[in-house]
């Protein structure tokens, strides 16, 4: 069963893959099993992480960059991460609308994914999916992600090289990005550079960027502030040359420093990955517990509130369950 | 239905038809409802539904029509058929009588009128995925 | 049950004196014919002329659509014609381009070439009646080539002809399908009103609200965002074409779309005359009075026409139109009993045709120019509507003009709320619409009516027949018109492609052709939906 479905996966069959990545969201018992017989065949593709501000004009730079990367023969798979709401736990995945000229295409592969979870989780299933994406043999992986929470700041470490992209006349909004975001950028697009203050922008950054960019692992990289308008098929064969740039810099880097990063990922991966189970698995133990509703009951009758409930559960329950798990 | 589990549709306007509101104010509702909903706009062919329909893995697809392009939904149909990809497909738009009663002979689930409720389009998604 | 506006304004159980104990009779209302021309144009209304009574046609293909014109001649439309066209010549796309191929004469008449036009217009009066061309902005320019080609066929001056057969830029954010850029859009629009002024040809240009109200807009927004438009469209051509107002002026007119809420769409139409008036003057510095006047056509909304018990939207249409012809208008066409299932049947144009003839005729409603003229309720609504609509103004121009609204997505924000307020109302009953959610009948004992349909091979037919005609064009002579108009669109925005387009429409180019070739001179691709290739060596 596990073998079959990874030998379709790394034939590049879509359905299969499309099946197995919606389990992955779903957390459907049993894609462990597929994930881990999978990741030997991963490794071999190149990941670009693009994050930036709703509206920055992301999905159309990646719809451009693949236009590119294609009539250079590369096969390509995109993760669009959209947010969920966190009102109704609904959302809209609107990203696929810049792309879907693609669609048609076998060498592209589209996926649309929800931030979902409440307990993070964001890292750990765009990880997965990159690896399924990663086994179906794809060049180039491209993960578009809103940069405003720490997962999205996370999912950008593990890229190879992270493109930020911003708009003009945002100087508010930069402040309003997590300054983590600076310091994970390997690239800066300033888009929609039509746009009559673009180049006060570009300026704004450079002193900004110039603050913030310290890194002791940069191979000497320094992030390079570039001009585009997506919209306008403008400014994405120089960024794309950037990214090839980068990637060579990361080549060249001493074999230390090469294994200081993995394990800086690695390290970051594990810990997200056994976060997720930790959380997930406990608070499950602890919410169907007799306990738990005994104290739900106790909170809304009022003789008990919550302060002592969540005390006395935590210590009733959390080295039990830690063991039982 | 599991905390981590969602239904996601798709939701596309098909053909040359250029009206997006409908479509989008569906949308609305169904994300308020707890549902993933996968946009994909307008000027869609039929191949470029399944398609992404297919990659997105989607539940349920959603298509807006207004007026007159029956044709192309029942190329979708056809297409659908042709690729052994069965999901269920429910139009919504001014559809007439007689049209669509040959859209639900091709194969289409539903079809919703206009001024359809909000809820009756969410219940009946929420029953057909669960079946 | 909701009593407040369409854009939510609090309406009271009577108005007296007080409401409007401000207003000015001389600067703010004035005698019909004099500024600001809140009650009109002409001093004698509609004595002097009734407005054009038409009925929208167009389907299947160019000799179909011919048949359908000659038949709403023979019922009595002669002051006046309006045609629209299908989804690809919309987009533009030519019948044999594969998507065409799947939609051609949907919805309208495919109209992308010269020769459609032609047969269109077979045994029909290209002048003594004025003719309109709806659907599109990117086909504006071919219509002007073929209103000149074929004037010049029937060796007509080209000024003798009226109507209109250009439309604003703008459509495609409401909904229309058009699937040009913007900015391409506007260069190619300015160049084509250029021309016409230059020219001075008697052809207007739509600068409509009709779609963005169909979409769900409310009325406020919808004077605002005409206003928006005509300021910066206009504006353009002053600035960067040289052209002056007072002659540019003759070109716009508004398709206003009238609902059902009589008093507060004849508010709107009143307050619109005057707003403009207001703008032509203190904006552009109007000399003339002409200059201050917009030409206002009514189209009675086909949001309000219900797909559930269709008879029910003769009723409607009847009150829609009499509101338009109390607001005082050029031209009314109607949405028809079914237009939510199809395009008109001549079943139901004759019921529209007669229903306008009927308030025309029979109500007395021609007697008297803008009889609600110095009621408190409606002078009230005329000044609230026209307040709420300069606040919507001020946002649009604050953020840099309708333009930077439209790419900052604040314009189609504005219609998806209030489209989506609009829906809750229905839903939660707080609007009541008759067979929707009140009086609500089952579906198998709605009225049965006659419906006009275009079947797949008769999109399949149309296609073949321009294929296969392609073929037999002057090859060399297109050519050689195809590849002037490719060099001229190289020459930058400001070089004014109307007489390469006129040109290649002569040589039967046909829209996917003349627009795919501007397009790509851009650096987009040759076909909107980036199916196939360009068949010219450039
Ligand atoms: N003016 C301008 N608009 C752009 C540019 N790039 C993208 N846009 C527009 O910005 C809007 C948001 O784009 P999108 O790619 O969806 O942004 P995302 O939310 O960051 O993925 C769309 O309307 C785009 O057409 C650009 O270079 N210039
Ligand atoms: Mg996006």
């Amino acid at each position: 069963m596990v073998d079959s479905i990874v030998e379709k996966i790394v034939n590049g069959d879509v359905r299969t893959a499309a099946k197995l990545i919606g389990d992955i969201d779903n957390r459907v018992p049993g894609t462990r099993e597929i994930l881990k017989a999978l990741y030997k065949h991963t490794g071999n593709a190149y990941i670009i992480g693009i994050t930036g501000a709703p509206g920055a004009g992301k999905s159309t730079l990646v719809d451009e960059m693949v236009r590119d990367l294609r009539l250079q023969g590369k096969t390509v798979g995109v993760l669009a991460v959209d947010p969920t709401s966190p009102l109704s736990g609904g959302a809209i995945l609107g990203d696929r609308v810049r792309m879907q000229r693609h669609s048609l295409d076998e060498g592209v592969f589209i996926r649309s994914l929800a931030t979902r979870g409440q307990f993070g989780g964001l890292t750990q299933s765009t990880r997965s999916v990159i690896d399924v994406f990663d086994a179906m043999g794809k060049d180039y992986i491209i993960v578009e992600t809103v940069g405003v929470g720490q997962d999205e700041i996370d999912i950008a470490k593990s890229a190879h090289t992270t493109v930020i992209v911003v708009v003009p006349g945002m100087g508010d909004h930069i402040q309003a990005i997590k300054a983590g975001i600076f310091e994970v950028g390997d690239i800066f697009v300033i888009n929609k550079s039509d746009r009559s203050d673009a180049n006060k922008t570009l300026h704004d950054f450079k002193a900004m960027i110039d603050i913030t960019r310290k890194r002791s692992t940069n191979g000497g990289w320094e992030p390079p502030i570039l001009m585009a308008e997506a919209v306008n098929n403008k400014g994405i064969v120089e960024l794309l040359i950037e990214i090839e740039k980068h990637r060579k810099t990361r080549k060249a880097l001493s074999p230390e420093s090469i294994i200081h990063n993995k394990k800086a990922i690695a390290q970051l991966e594990l810990i997200d990955m056994m976060k997720i189970r930790l959380v997930e698995e406990v608070l499950n133990h602890i919410t169907n517990s007799l306990e738990f509703k005994e104290c739900l009951d106790c909170i809304v009758d009022g003789t008990k509130d919550p302060y002592s409930a969540c005390d006395e559960l935590l210590s009733a329950k959390l080295p039990d369950g830690l063991q039982q798990s | 239905m599991s905390n981590n589990q969602r239904i996601k549709v798709l939701v596309s306007v098909i053909g040359l038809d250029g009206h997006f509101t409908g479509a989008e104010i569906v949308s609305r509702y169904l994300m308020d409802a707890g549902m993933e909903v996968v946009y994909l706009g307008i000027y869609q062919t039929p191949e470029m539904i399944v398609s992404a329909a297919i990659q997105e893995n989607v539940d349920v697809i959603g298509i807006s029509s207004h007026a007159a392009n029956y044709e192309q939904i029942n190329l979708l149909m056809e297409l659908m058929k042709k690729n052994n990809f069965s999901v269920p497909v429910m139009c919504g738009g001014s559809i007439p009588p007689q049209d669509a009663e040959a859209l639900i002979k091709k194969g289409v689930s539903k079809i919703f009128l206009p001024h359809s409720t909000s809820e009756s389009i969410v219940d009946y998604i929420v029953s057909i995925v669960k079946k | 049950m909701k009593r407040q506006t369409d854009y939510g304004l609090e309406i009271k159980p009577v108005y007296t004196p007080e409401d409007i104990a401000d207003l000015d009779y001389a600067k703010d209302i004035g005698d019909p014919g004099s500024y600001p021309f809140t009650r009109g144009y002409h001093p004698d209304g509609y004595r002097s002329r009734v407005w054009t009574r038409r009925m929208t046609g167009g389907i299947g293909s160019s000799k179909r659509t011919n048949e359908q014109l000659k038949q709403f001649r023979a019922m009595g439309q002669t002051q006046g014609m309006l045609i629209i066209c299908d989804r690809p010549s919309a987009m533009p796309i030519d019948a044999d381009h594969p998507m065409g191929r799947r939609e051609a004469g949907v919805l309208g008449w495919h109209a992308t070439s010269l020769l459609e036009f032609e047969e269109l217009m077979e045994d029909i009066p290209l002048t003594g009646q004025s003719i309109t061309l709806l659907g599109s902005a990117p086909l504006s320019a071919l219509r002007l080539g073929y209103i000149v080609a074929l004037a010049e066929k029937r060796g007509l001056d080209w000024r003798k002809v009226h109507g209109s057969v250009s439309e604003y830029p703008f459509g495609h954010i409401f909904g229309q399908t058009d699937n040009l850029p913007l900015d391409l859009n506007i260069k190619l629009w300015l160049d084509s009103t250029e021309f016409i002024v230059r020219n001075k040809l008697h052809i207007r240009s739509g600068i409509l609200t009709q779609h963005f109200q169909e979409s769900g807009g409310n009325n406020p927004q919808a004077l605002a965002i005409e206003i928006a438009m005509l300021k910066e469209l206009l504006g353009k051509l002053v600035n960067e074409r040289g052209l002056d107002f007072d002659d540019l002026a003759l070109i716009p007119y508004e398709l206003v779309s009238v609902g059902s809420r009589f008093f507060e769409e004849i508010a709107k139409v009143r307050a619109l005359r005057r707003m403009y008036a207001k703008m032509a003057r203190e904006t552009f510095k109007a000399k003339t009075d002409k200059a201050c006047q917009l030409l206002i056509a009514v189209h009675t909304s086909s949001r309000t026409m219900t797909y559930q018990q269709p008879l029910n939207n003769i009723a409607r249409c009847a009150i829609e139109t009499l509101a338009g012809a109390i607001a005082g208008c050029t031209a009314i066409d109607n949405a028809c009993l079914d237009n939510a299932y199809a395009e008109p049947s001549p079943f139901a144009a004759r019921m529209s045709l007669n229903t306008q003839h009927i308030v025309s005729d029979e109500t007395g409603v021609t007697d008297v120019t803008d009889p609600l003229a110095g009621s408190y309720y409606v002078e009230y609504l005329t000044n609230k509507v026209e307040e709420e609509a300069y606040k919507v103004l001020k946002q649009i121009e604050d953020m840099g003009g309708m333009i930077e609204a439209v790419k900052q997505g604040f314009i189609k924000n504005l219609m998806r709320e209030s489209a989506l307020q609009k829906q809750r109302d229905i839903e939660s009953g707080e609007r009541l619409v008759v067979g929707v959610n009140e009086l609500v009948i089952p579906p198998e004992e709605d009225d049965k009516i006659p419906i006009q349909s275009v079947e797949a091979s008769d999109s399949e037919e149309i296609a073949d027949r321009m294929a296969n005609w392609k073929k037999t064009r002057d090859i060399p002579l297109l050519k050689e018109k195809i590849a002037q108009l490719y060099a001229d669109s190289k020459k930058g925005y400001d070089f004014n492609l109307m007489p390469a387009i006129t040109e290649a429409v002569k040589a039967y180019g046909t829209a996917g052709e003349i627009i795919g070739v501007i397009r790509k001179a851009y650096g987009y691709h040759y076909d909107p939906l980036e199916m196939i290739n360009c068949p010219f060596e450039l």
